[in-house]
């Protein structure tokens, strides 16, 4: 499953470990989620899109 | 996913308190055994398994401790908050239980093989299919 986590992480100008306090998980869990190596669990999902102020879906994508 | 209570709502931090607690488990567990191992062993009149083993669970609670602050892996194994870390430790335990299941039920056969009755694997092996079936039942019942 694709997703744009990277994307918008570095769009709004903060590090995977800056992004993983804000979430509750380590630097690394960010970065397995980036590269598509983690697909996180539905509250972790809608937290990271509700970060990005922005649904699910415009997150993660099943086509890729 | 857990369910557990204490797991806190994402993006909200833990708090202190109870994150602490976390933290201290499972040093706490391998001092704990390393007090049994100690009480054990000078019981039984043998003090260099008393000792020995209390200063190997010693240096083991160490170890966690110490190698908390250098490893994500080992420090997410101590607090329990990353969804991930979590994932993989139940992999680990479920890879590391069928082993020891695969190991009692193999050492069940050589011993029936060679005329004996199977104990002690006999016993180990039925208090895994108890503890499986129990499990199912269980965690049918809450997911």
């Amino acid at each position: 499953m694709r997703n744009t986590v990277r994307e918008l992480r570095t769009r709004q100008g903060i590090s995977q470990a800056e992004l993983a306090v804000a979430m509750g998980v380590s630097r690394q869990t960010v970065n397995a989620i980036e590269t598509g190596r983690y697909l996180p669990s539905l509250p972790l999902a809608i937290a990271l899109a509700r970060h990005f102020g922005l649904t699910v879906e415009e997150v993660f994508h099943v086509d890729g | 996913m857990s369910t557990d209570d204490s797991t806190p709502e994402r993006g909200q931090p833990r708090r202190p308190g109870r994150r602490r607690a976390t933290r201290w488990l499972v040093p706490g567990t391998a001092v704990a055994g390393g007090v049994a191992y100690l009480a054990a062993g000078l019981r039984a009149g043998d003090p260099a398994f008393a000792f020995g083993g209390l200063a190997v669970m010693l240096a083991t609670a160490a170890a966690f401790v110490l190698l908390a602050r250098r490893s994500e892996l080992v420090a997410g194994l101590l607090d329990r908050r990353d969804e991930r870390i979590n994932a993989i430790d139940r992999d680990a335990s479920t890879f590391a239980g069928m082993t020891l299941v695969c190991a009692v039920l193999a050492a069940f056969v050589w011993e029936i093989a060679h005329g004996r009755d199977g104990q002690p694997f006999a016993a180990l092996g039925a208090l895994g299919a108890v503890a499986y079936v129990a499990a199912l039942a269980v965690l049918r019942l809450r997911r």
